[in-house]
């Protein structure tokens, strides 16, 4: 389980996140939707630790970020993947994928590697694994940058507008991937814009704004003309989004 | 005895090594950019054969030490029956050893403004020379301006080197003086803060020239 | 004319016994400026306190002060001021190490915050610790950026060392000096010591040409155009 609780966060007195209280039960995918610079990227990156909230509790299982430890521990159960790929450009996309498995869980480098071919392998990218990132498409780096997640063994996946920089035809690969995952009951946070993708693979969606949960929902409800006509705000963010 | 009052003695001479110091690398700056420029002139303009020429120069220049050059003309030029003080030695050698690094720099700046400029120029009916002299070079030294403060800053630093050709530079005022005082170390650590506030002094002034000379192209 | 006593064979082992001392100062220095402007960088890169800004102060009196000045200061300043002994080769290696020391440490930072802060960020969420992140992250990018730089910085170095003759070292220059004084021949002695500096530096781009071609065809760059076909 993820459990946040008043988590509160602000850069240079400029609230950002703004008490957010949310539970991730295994198992589930939860979808956080909101406009540009609502705070979902905080939200993820609170959960990996790479932002420390000013204040409030993140935990994960028994684990905390606020100590080295817990830390340690919940980075290694829970894998990011990020909308940039940020892969690791000097490394070949095989060893991207290998490279935490056995420096972190120590994990024998053989094992990893098949383990990694076996991963490229169920996304397609078999023949790619020793080329570098920068000879792949964007959908391919970030099939590769999910497996490179995946080859943690996480209990969960945070992701983080993964498919913002793909086009659609690339995206639909992505989309495909996360369904597979979802099938196999993946607990993951899934930030996006993209309400296709959030409806086609989350079982409840949260809408942040301006640092606080507006609402937190299950996603048939949140796609319902009554709940839409209840919640003008949220009509019109659906309205634009699909405008564009 | 104090430090400071075994130096008072010595202030106008360190004073006198300061002026001198100036004086040559103010005469060496100059002498460098007026070498540097032809130089990026030729290689950039001249074709090949002058290029290829240029590039040996400026090659040459760059890899061998000041001090070997400083020596070759200082022991040198008297053999030609040239007789010239430290002084213009040191403006000399300054001026055609840096004069390439300066080379290096304008050059860049030139292929930098060239392609589009030169279509528009021509097309006003200006003459290459005078498109070369109103236009290019005065662009590429706007785009040019913050490495050639850099070696500037660096001739000055290398100023002190002429002090081994007997110049009485602020090098060997110092020198002079830390063997009367015997207090080599106040008196080379002193200098040395001397020559670091000298040239962060250079440098800002580079910086503001650059930020003035390149404030239409603010983005 | 003054008596002239023309070139012998003890003065090409005279010559040789300069380029010994020029290389192998050269070869100290840089080994060990190298290493420490590296350890400099990385404490700058990581904001170590107090000791990371305080190099880093140093470093940039160093490269802002002539070489000459700090030789004076070490050779004959530091055993008049502190009662130590000090040799003048010893003397020489402490500046010159020092001074590629703090050109590098400048080298070395921006190389490394030339690496993507995204990439460690990355890492970290990996649980990766901080020593593989530089080793494995850091490291590797940060160097194919040092590396030119890196030349660029040897190279000088290489010519700086003719200054250790100064303060009595028998380097290259010094045996020039020895020589031009000994022959009057100023048009032999300076061309062929020039030509020696020349050929050093010469070999050290070469060197320096040779590695980053290698860097380039084993890593990703070798694949460089098309990340831009893609990007
Ligand atoms: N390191 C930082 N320093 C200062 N401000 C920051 C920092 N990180 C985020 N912010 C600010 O916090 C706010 C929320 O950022 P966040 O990245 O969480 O938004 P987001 O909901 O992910 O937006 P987007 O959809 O654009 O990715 C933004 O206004 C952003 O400018
Ligand atoms: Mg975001």
């Amino acid at each position: 389980m993820i459990k946040l609780t008043d988590v509160r966060k602000s850069y240079a007195g400029k609230v950002v996140l703004d008490g957010i209280d949310l539970a991730v039960q295994a198992g589930e995918v939860v979808s956080i939707l909101g406009g540009s610079g609502a705070g979902k990227s905080t939200i993820v990156n609170c959960i990996n630790g790479l932002v420390a909230p000013d204040s409030g509790s993140v935990l994960l299982d028994e684990f905390s970020v606020a100590n080295r430890k817990g830390l340690r521990e919940i980075r290694k159960k829970c894998a990011t993947v990020f909308q940039n790929f940020n892969l690791y450009p000097h490394l070949t996309n095989i060893e991207n994928i290998t490279l935490a498995p056995v420096r972190v869980l120590g994990v024998e480098p053989k094992n990893a590697l098949a383990d990694a071919h076996d991963l490229l392998h169920s996304v397609g990218l078999n023949e790619h694994a020793d080329k570098y990132p920068a000879q792949l498409s964007g959908g391919q780096k970030q099939r590769i940058g999910i497996c490179r997640a995946l080859a943690m063994s996480p209990d969960y996946l945070l992701l983080d507008e993964i498919t913002s920089s793909l086009d659609p035809e690339m995206t639909a690969e992505v989309v495909d991937v996360l369904k597979l995952l979802v099938d196999k009951g993946m607990t993951m946070i899934l930030v996006t814009h993209e309400l296709n993708v959030a409806r086609s693979i989350s079982s409840r969606i949260v809408f942040l704004e301006a640092g606080r949960i507006l609402v937190d929902v299950h996603r048939d409800v949140f796609f319902s003309d009554a709940f839409l006509d209840e919640n003008r705000r949220i009509k019109s963010f659906i309205a634009s989004a699909n405008g564009l | 005895m104090s430090f400071l009052s075994d130096i008072g003695p010595f202030i106008p001479a360190l004073w006198d090594g300061f002026l001198t110091t100036a004086a040559v690398s103010a005469a060496s700056i100059l002498g460098s950019f007026v070498v540097g420029t032809a130089l990026a002139v030729v290689a950039t303009y001249g074709g090949r054969i002058a290029a290829m020429a240029a590039t040996i120069y400026i090659e040459a220049f760059r890899n061998i030490s000041f001090l070997v050059l400083i020596f070759f003309f200082y022991f040198g030029l008297p053999e030609l029956g040239i007789f010239i003080s430290a002084f213009w030695t040191g403006v000399l050698v300054l001026s055609l050893a840096v004069g390439a690094y300066v080379a290096d720099a304008i050059s860049a700046g030139l292929t930098n403004v060239q392609g589009g400029v030169k279509d528009a120029a021509t097309a006003f009916g200006l003459t290459t020379a005078q498109r070369i002299r109103l236009l290019e070079l005065p662009l590429a030294l706007r785009v040019s301006l913050r490495p050639l403060g850099s070696l500037f800053v660096n001739l000055i630093l290398t100023t002190s080197i002429l002090s081994t050709i007997t110049l009485n530079e602020l090098t060997n005022a110092a020198k002079i003086i830390a063997s009367t005082t015997f207090r080599p170390f106040e008196v080379y650590f002193l200098l040395l803060i001397l020559y670091s506030i000298l040239t962060y002094l250079c440098s800002v002034i580079v910086h503001r020239m650059h930020v003035r000379a390149n404030r239409f192209l603010a983005t | 004319m003054p008596t002239q006593e023309g070139f012998n064979h003890f003065d090409l082992m005279l010559w040789l016994a300069g380029l010994g001392v020029t290389l192998s100062v050269f070869l100290i220095s840089s080994v060990f400026g190298c290493l420490l402007g590296t350890l400099m960088a990385i404490g700058r890169y990581y904001q170590v306190a107090v000791i990371g800004p305080l190099l880093f102060a140093i470093g940039e009196v160093l490269r802002n002060s002539p070489v000459i000045v700090q030789l004076f200061l070490v050779y004959f300043g530091i055993p008049m001021f502190f009662g130590i002994r000090i040799t003048q080769f010893d003397a020489a290696i402490l500046v010159l190490t020092a001074n590629t020391a703090a050109f590098m440490s400048v080298v070395g930072l921006s190389a490394l915050e030339s690496v993507d802060r995204e990439q460690v960020l990355t890492a970290r969420s990996f649980a990766l610790d901080e020593m593989d992140i530089l080793r494995r992250i850091l490291a590797p990018q940060a160097l194919i950026v040092a590396l030119p730089l890196t030349i660029g910085v040897l190279v000088n170095q290489a010519q700086v060392t003719s200054l250790i003759s100064v303060i009595g070292v028998a380097d290259l220059t010094r045996v020039g000096h020895i020589l031009n004084q000994k022959t009057f021949e100023p048009f032999i002695v300076w061309p062929v010591i020039g030509a020696t500096y020349l050929v050093i530096s010469l070999a050290i781009s070469a060197l320096g040409k040779h590695l980053q071609k290698r860097v380039k065809m084993s890593g990703p760059l070798a694949n460089q155009k098309e990340t831009f076909a893609f990007d």
